[in-house]
């Protein structure tokens, strides 16, 4: 976290959640491949490269719909912050379970015809015109490639080389990857399946990763209608200001806005992390530091600045507390301006 | 995340969503009534017969 590249460190609580990760891979795998062979009926013949091949390509759906839930859900409850903290190793274990499943269809299906596998995927089936015969593969590889992209370029390197804005733009891929996705098992899977529960299932995932998105979209971009006197906005009153944590406030201009309790004291910083654009608010003060959800980036409360030695600073905001509410001027200071903290007085 | 990408973000999914939902229902009432479907690999076929 400087002018410099540094990448975000492993820690152990992201050496146990890989752990956990890893260990939850494995044992949905292990289920599903057990469950499949005990419960196959009389009559069906499926190879145990089929049977995984499927439990891998159900297991890359489930853990991509559950990473697009965490961004909001995050939003909502801090009980998916450590999801949240952790996204990226989750995205590349999807990405190479992903291309587990496609290697096996490949192999499986591609493997033995005299032409190129990857070639065959495209023109073994070119019925592109049709909807109930399109071939859904295509969909899947390009899907495929999209996670490619975003897993190829997660280190936080690509994210210093090319900037947090350009990153972040690169990385909203994901959400069209996951469109694909979707695509890929509703002409694929779901054409042959037809037992309603597999549809439920597809559409209750996907419903949920639509609707979360565009309901916490949707709060992030209105303003709150708070304006108090002299131009300074209301935050919330002292009672409600948990300790550590912050209320975000978002201006009718400008960026959002978060206003932070350690002890009884209240300061505000602007709400977007110098490395990705994360979302301090969202974050708690550690050490002193408010510290950011996403990569555990950190700023002092007092000016803004990241602690020594490192360089980024933040812009800082006059708050004010009067009659038991919090109050902050929406005018930005320069980053890095020291700004004295309101006292509340007698903590509540 | 910055004003912009918020915005980006918010008008991304309301075109995804509604693509995503006629996706999904398309393939529903456009699907055949029996297994059978000659843009999956037979084997698979097979397994579902």
């Amino acid at each position: 976290m400087s002018h410099d590249y540094k990448a975000v460190q492993w820690t152990p609580f992201k050496k146990r959640f890989d752990l956990w990760m890893v260990g939850g891979i494995a044992l949905y795998l292990i289920v599903f491949i057990t469950i499949s062979t005990v419960a196959q009926p009389s009559g069906e013949s499926f190879a145990p490269i089929q049977t995984l091949l499927r439990a891998t390509g159900t297991l890359a759906l489930l853990l991509l719909t559950f990473i697009l839930c965490i961004g909001p859900m995050a939003r909502l409850t801090d009980r998916f912050n450590p999801f949240l903290y952790n996204r990226r190793h989750l995205g590349v274990a999807t990405f190479l379970i992903a291309l587990t499943h496609a290697g096996l269809v490949i192999l499986w299906y591609h493997g033995f015809s005299e032409t190129n596998p990857l070639v065959s995927v495209f023109i073994s089936n070119p019925r592109y015109d049709s909807l109930a015969g399109f071939p859904f593969e295509s969909l899947g590889f390009a899907a495929l490639l999209i996670m490619f992209l975003m897993a190829a370029t997660s280190h936080d390197f690509w994210n210093a080389n090319l900037g947090p804005g350009v990153w972040k733009a690169l990385h909203m891929g994901v959400y069209l990857a996951y469109a694909l996705l979707i695509a890929h098992v509703a002409l694929g899977a779901i054409q042959f399946e037809k037992h309603p529960i597999y549809l439920a299932l597809l559409s209750a995932g996907s419903l949920t990763v639509i609707g979360l998105h565009i309901y916490t979209g949707a709060i992030g971009l209105l303003p709150k209608r708070n304006a108090a006197m002299d131009g300074w906005l209301i935050v919330a009153p002292v009672a409600e200001m948990a300790d550590t944590r912050a209320k975000i406030v978002r201006p009718y201009t400008g960026e959002a806005i978060a206003v932070f309790r350690n002890g009884n004291e209240i300061s505000a910083v602007s709400n977007v992390c110098r490395h990705q654009g994360g979302p301090l608010g969202e974050g708690k003060i550690h050490d002193g530091c408010i510290t950011c959800p996403w990569h555990g980036f950190q700023y002092r409360m007092a000016d803004g600045r990241s602690p020594e030695p490192f360089t980024e600073k933040i812009a800082t905001y006059a708050t004010k507390v009067l009659a038991g509410v919090v109050y902050v001027n929406p005018a930005a200071n320069p980053p890095g301006t020291p700004q004295a903290p309101s006292l509340i007085g007698d903590i509540p | 995340m910055k004003r912009k990408h918020r915005k980006a973000h918010f008008l991304l999914w309301l075109i995804l969503g509604p693509a995503i939902a006629a996706i999904l229902l398309l393939a529903v009432t456009e699907r055949p009534a029996s297994p059978v479907n000659d843009n999956l690999p037979n084997t698979l076929i097979e397994g579902v017969r």
